[in-house]
């Protein structure tokens, strides 16, 4: 991979500018992920050997909120010279990379928002650069994509450390060498019996990471972000139009959200040959997601028959897989698309509503 | 950063005697490094975000044997507080950290301590105050605290963070100052963001810097006693409060002189007010911590077009450096005072009004000051949003007075929304159980119980609707509905703050199909009284109808019976008719898996991390089920998830006994995968686990007589504990050789404890 040529950011002192940073002099990498795969600890560790191994400063944070395992996440980290002060807490908006750790926020997500033109992204999938090109809708940039999580799978690690092989391929002013370091040493301290794993996790994100470089439609104008723009966050309502004291009007609005992105690669399927209607599935289901039918049964009282899944709302928990007794419900690999051609809706007449 | 920017330089620091470590680290994590380089004697504690990494930071170096700080988890930041104000008096180095709410609920012991004079160091990671609840930072909290008689230091990175730390405890030490200091910092902008720092080498430095605590009043010297906190009316009492009026004056001058002999020592010199490009500005921006770095940026960028722009911003605000302030405003035309929380009614909000008073009194100032509340609830503030500020100020500037001096940047009029889809209400015939579920007193003064199969309940709707952000696997709502659906006709409930509280209700969506209530933990079992009194006088006074009851069902985390025992206490003494429904999970997992009372001994959480030095939680968990039995309510019970059977009789016979005669308590023990360590879909079989090697009975108490409704013994299911414990990475530990005697323990505590069950289920006087 070549990183595109530096775009004249000026330069601080005697400090060297970083190849690639944008013209207020910073570096940005974007992760963009879900809670509980590690994308916040692969900044921290990126962003601790940009400033502690290769003489760069840096920050990091990541979005905060009270966000659940399964929640989108950001985790941003910026560098740029040593001699340069670092005195902005923002968001990053306008990054050089972006690194999805998770495909499934592609098509729920805004990964690609603000990537700078000719920038990178880097996607965990098992999809090429090329057809991944074509899902992100995106101008000039170069695509990598690496299957992180058959690594993390094969290895017994999490995706993160992979992902990290991956985006240090596009950080290239950091040594590999200085991160591996700083992996092995946050790991080491707590988990030594982990160092290894996670370390050939990384060598092979690293190098299993098919790079694709793309013009993107020339306009012949200046190039825009290589994404869609950015959009920050805007208020649910107006100070005139909100009922006052923050109460909410509407029971079970939820019932509006799509939790798909929270499942990380594996689903329950349903087999309703095997289902002797018991139950136990509702029982233990985080996500009431069970959608039940009740027919009359001529003595007046109603029989219950388990129709399916609304995975809308699944987050792929598997505890029904765990409990049922028929081997009714039964985990596989999740494919894209498969989920909602088997989905069974709680609600239909959502849909219908929400298309009004 | 208020430091001169030479001296980041690591060459430079050569000629300062306190060698620098550089490293990578947040706000919290400097904050933890400061108290361990100081050597406190003990820090009492209550997590809050966004300042609970800083007992989890300190807690994990204990655990290495990295210091000895008395780490002290308290029942809820009123008890930190006291633990805190206890320890000072006994004349050792005390901390304390807590933000928001945790920052107003220890508020009452605050002038409590500087009224009597003991120092110590209180963090405060800046945050929103409730309600609504928002975890965010802005300034709302520190405001409370600028009446509390306390010396207030602002760190505006986390640098300054842990310089701010050492520095506001010798201040506070000195013997002409002698009050507790507080140091603040935006929360999650500062707290949680890792930037280049850099600290001592040698703690030793920083100890000798500190020197021994000064002399003064213990209570831990028996041959010279002393009455601290006597009763003092007037006349003395003016007296007493003009003392702390000259420390205060006092302090202004030692922060000097401090910041001076620090910046000597560590090569980063602060200044009481931090001013950037000041010499010459026509326009400024007045601004705390975080936000002010930002603008200094963009002042930069206007000087480039040729405007004379300039940021001020305090590093201390208790003593209000109000000379300094208008010493470096006196030539300024305009001035945008930005403040990250408001006074309501007060046409300003505190800060800036402090900052006009200031400007009053040198008669030949003629600068026009604007108050904007900004940053509300934590909001990122851009560039941008400073560029904005400024040029409020320069077109003020230029017209030369201001049209309006207060108001708010970045409201949002109207954005149009859309309407929002709802669930209907849970219909009349929907709610009844329709002859289901069965209960009926019998003659011996119990209730007895018919409940069908799960399969006939499944169908049945539930209270909370999906598309809730729990955790894949959370416990929490498999074990609500289930016992909701034990539950018939119209529901009401108040969640105390807990996951479950913040996973259903994140505006604008809520999962609740009931009307729904929040408070925070502290008080939801006294809120929830007061409305079942409400409901009850509204219908004898006709206002409601009667004859068509609610149940009122109050649902709190294992945390929210810690920091809420003595409402819960409370109102189960006064025996109002509502269920209290406690699910434990067995920590703090809202706020990242802290110790709760109900954590048991031995396991591993943010604040009982395994280490060297340390062995997991010290002490066993409390039994908040007899706790609760010794107030004598009608009926307790305790439950799992995943066994329906059990839990949906009970609810059944909670809600008779909340509806007939009073308060019903059930304790309910569910599965945190994330924070057990375990996987996702493993929850059921662990709770089971936990029932069946005895350490969660399952049992109830009806009208003070106990009965088991499951005994593993009697089914030949009983399991040792170490099938239990080996099935979490948070406990695992507890299997190794090496913990034998540790393992030994609990063992013996569960048996000792489930032969006392047994004891009383055959006894009806027990």
């Amino acid at each position: 991979m070549t990183p595109p040529a530096d775009t004249g950011a000026p330069v601080d002192g005697d400090g060297r500018a970083i190849a690639g940073a944008g013209p207020d002099g910073f570096f940005g990498v974007r992760f963009e992920s879900i809670g509980g795969l590690g994308a916040h600890l692969a900044g921290q560790i990126l962003a601790e050997s940009g400033v502690l191994c290769a003489g760069l400063n840096g920050s990091h944070f990541s979005s905060y909120g009270s966000e659940k395992k399964g929640s989108p996440l950001q985790s941003y980290v910026r560098f740029c010279e040593a001699g340069r002060e670092i005195r902005r807490s923002d968001p990053i908006e306008r990054p050089q990379v972006v690194v999805v750790f998770h495909q499934a926020l592609v098509a729920s997500g805004n990964v690609t928002a603000g990537l700078v033109p000719y920038g990178t992204i880097i996607l965990n999938t098992t999809v090429d650069p090329g057809e991944m090109y074509g899902k992100l809708g995106i101008g000039a940039a170069t695509v990598g994509t690496v299957d992180a999580l058959a690594i993390s799978v094969e290895e017994s690690t999490r995706v993160n450390t992979a992902m990290m092989g991956a985006a240090a391929r596009a950080c290239p002013f950091i040594d590999p060498e200085a991160i591996r370091k700083t992996l092995a040493g946050r790991l080491g301290h707590r988990y030594p019996e982990l160092v290894e794993a996670n370390l050939r996790s990384f060598d092979r994100g690293y190098d299993e990471i098919r790079f694709k470089s793309f013009a993107g439609a020339s306009t012949g104008a200046e190039p825009g972000p290589s994404g869609q723009e950015p959009v920050r966050v805007a208020p649910s309502y107006g100070y005139l139009e909100a009922p006052p004291g923050g109460v909410i009007l509407q029971p079970g609005s939820t019932v509006v959200r799509n939790l798909s992105a929270s499942r990380e690669g594996f689903v329950a399927q349903f087999d309703p040959g095997k289902c002797t209607d018991c139950g136990i599935c509702d029982a233990v289901c985080p996500d009431i997601c069970f959608v039940w039918e009740v027919e009359p049964d001529g003595l007046g009282e109603g029989a219950v028959h388990l129709s399916g899944i609304d995975y809308h709302y699944c987050k792929g928990c598997l505890k029904c897989t765990e409990q049922c007794p028929t081997g009714a419900l039964t985990v596989i690999r999740e494919e894209d698309g498969w989920a909602e051609a088997n989905r069974i809706p709680l609600y239909p007449w959502l849909e219908t509503e929400a298309a009004l | 950063m208020a430091i001169t920017l030479e001296s980041t330089i690591a060459e430079d620091l050569r000629e300062f005697p306190g060698e620098q470590v550089t490293d990578f680290k947040s706000g919290n994590e400097m904050a933890a490094i400061s108290a361990k380089h100081i050597d406190f004697h003990l820090m009492g504690y209550y997590p809050i975000t966004p300042s609970t990494e800083i007992a989890e930071n300190l807690d994990a170096m204990r655990s290495e044997g990295e210091h000895e700080i008395v780490m002290i988890a308290a029942d809820g930041e009123h008890g930190a507080a006291g633990i805190c104000y206890g320890a000072a008096t006994g004349g050792g180095r005390v901390f304390n950290a807590t933000s928001s709410q945790g920052l107003l609920y220890s508020l009452e012991q605050l002038p409590v301590q500087s009224g009597t004079r003991f120092p110590m160091l209180l963090d405060i990671a800046t945050r929103a105050i409730s309600g609504p609840l928002d975890i965010r930072g802005d300034h709302s909290d520190i405001y409370f605290a600028l009446n509390a008689g306390w010396l207030i230091f602002l760190a505006r990175d986390p640098q300054a963070v842990y310089d701010m730390n050492i520095i506001a405890l010798r201040c506070g030490e000195r013997p002409e100052v002698q009050l507790p200091s507080i140091v603040a910092f935006d929360g999650f902008f500062t707290s949680h963001q890792k930037r280049r720092v850099q600290y001592f080498a040698d703690p030793q430095v920083v100890r000798d810097y500190l020197g021994p605590v000064p002399d003064r009043v213990t209570s831990l010297d028996p041959r010279n006693p002393v009455t601290i906190g006597p009763y003092m009316n007037d006349p003395d009492l003016i007296n007493n409060k003009y003392q702390h009026k000259l420390a205060m004056d006092a302090a202004e001058t030692v922060i000097a002189s401090e910041f001076a002999a620090y910046g000597k020592l560590s090569g980063r010199r602060y200044e009481m007010v931090d001013l950037y490009r000041m010499e010459d500005a026509d326009v400024a921006l007045f601004l705390l911590n975080s936000a002010a770095e930002t603008a200094k940026d963009v002042a930069d960028s206007l000087r480039n077009e040729g405007i004379r722009a300039g940021v001020v911003s305090p590093n201390v605000i208790r003593p209000f450096p109000a000379s300094r302030i208008r010493n470096a405003l006196s030539r300024v035309k305009a001035l945008v005072i930005g403040e990250r929380a408001d006074s309501y009614g007060a046409h300003g909000g505190n800060i800036g009004h402090e900052v006009k008073s200031a400007l009053k009194d040198d008669p030949e100032n003629h600068t026009i000051c604007l108050d904007r509340i900004y940053g509300i609830g934590g909001r990122d503030f851009y560039a941008e949003d400073a560029e904005a500020l400024f040029r409020l100020a320069i077109e003020t500037a230029e017209a030369g007075r201001s049209e309006v001096p207060y108001d708010y940047y970045g409201v949002v009029a109207k954005v149009h929304p859309k309407v929002r889809l709802r669930l209907p209400a849970i219909s009349a015939e929907e709610t009844t159980t329709g002859g289901l579920i069965k209960v009926e007193p019998d003659a011996g003064g119990r209730l007895r119980v018919e409940t069908p199969p799960a399969w006939r309940l499944a169908a049945r709707p539930k209270s909370v609707a999906p598309g809730h952000s729990a955790c894949p696997g959370c416990g929490i709502f498999p074990a609500l509905n289930t016992f909701f659906s034990g539950l018939g006709g119209d529901i009401v409930v108040l969640y105390q703050t807990g996951c479950a509280m913040v996973v259903s209700t994140g505006y604008p969506y809520s999962s609740h199909r009931v009307t729904y209530i929040h408070n925070l933990f502290q008080n939801g079992a006294a809120t929830l009284g007061g409305l079942v009194e409400m409901f009850h006088e509204r219908v004898r006074r006709g206002e409601l109808p009667s004859g068509e009851d609610i149940t009122f069902v109050m649902v709190s985390g294992d945390g929210g019976m810690d920091i809420g025992t003595g409402a819960a206490l409370g109102a189960a003494v006064r025996n109002h008719g509502f269920i209290l429904i406690e699910y434990d999970n067995e920590g703090y997992m809202n706020t990242g898996a802290q110790l709760s009372y109900s954590t048991p001994l031995g396991h591993m959480t943010s604040t009982s991390h395994i280490g060297p030095a340390q062995n997991g939680k010290a002490f066993h968990h409390r039994d908040m089920v007899q706790i609760m039995a010794a107030t004598n309510i009608p009926y307790i019970f305790t439950g799992i998830e995943g066994f329906p059977d059990d839990l949906v009789a009970k609810g059944a016979k909670a809600q008779w006994y909340a509806n007939h005669e009073g308060m019903a308590y059930g304790k309910v023990l569910i599965s945190c995968p994330l924070n057990w360590r375990a996987e996702d879909r493993e929850g059921v079989e662990i709770v089971q686990a936990a029932v069946d090697s005895c350490f969660f009975p399952l049992y109830e108490i009806e009208h003070g007589c106990t009965t088991i409704t499951y005994d593993p013994e009697a089914v030949g299911r009983r399991v040792p504990v170490a099938d239990w414990l080996r099935r979490m990475g948070k406990t695992r530990h507890l299997i190794r050789p090496a913990n034998a005697g540790l393992l030994a323990e609990i063992e013996a505590e569960v048996e000792r404890r489930w032969r006392r069950l047994k004891a009383m289920d055959e006894n009806p006087l027990l």
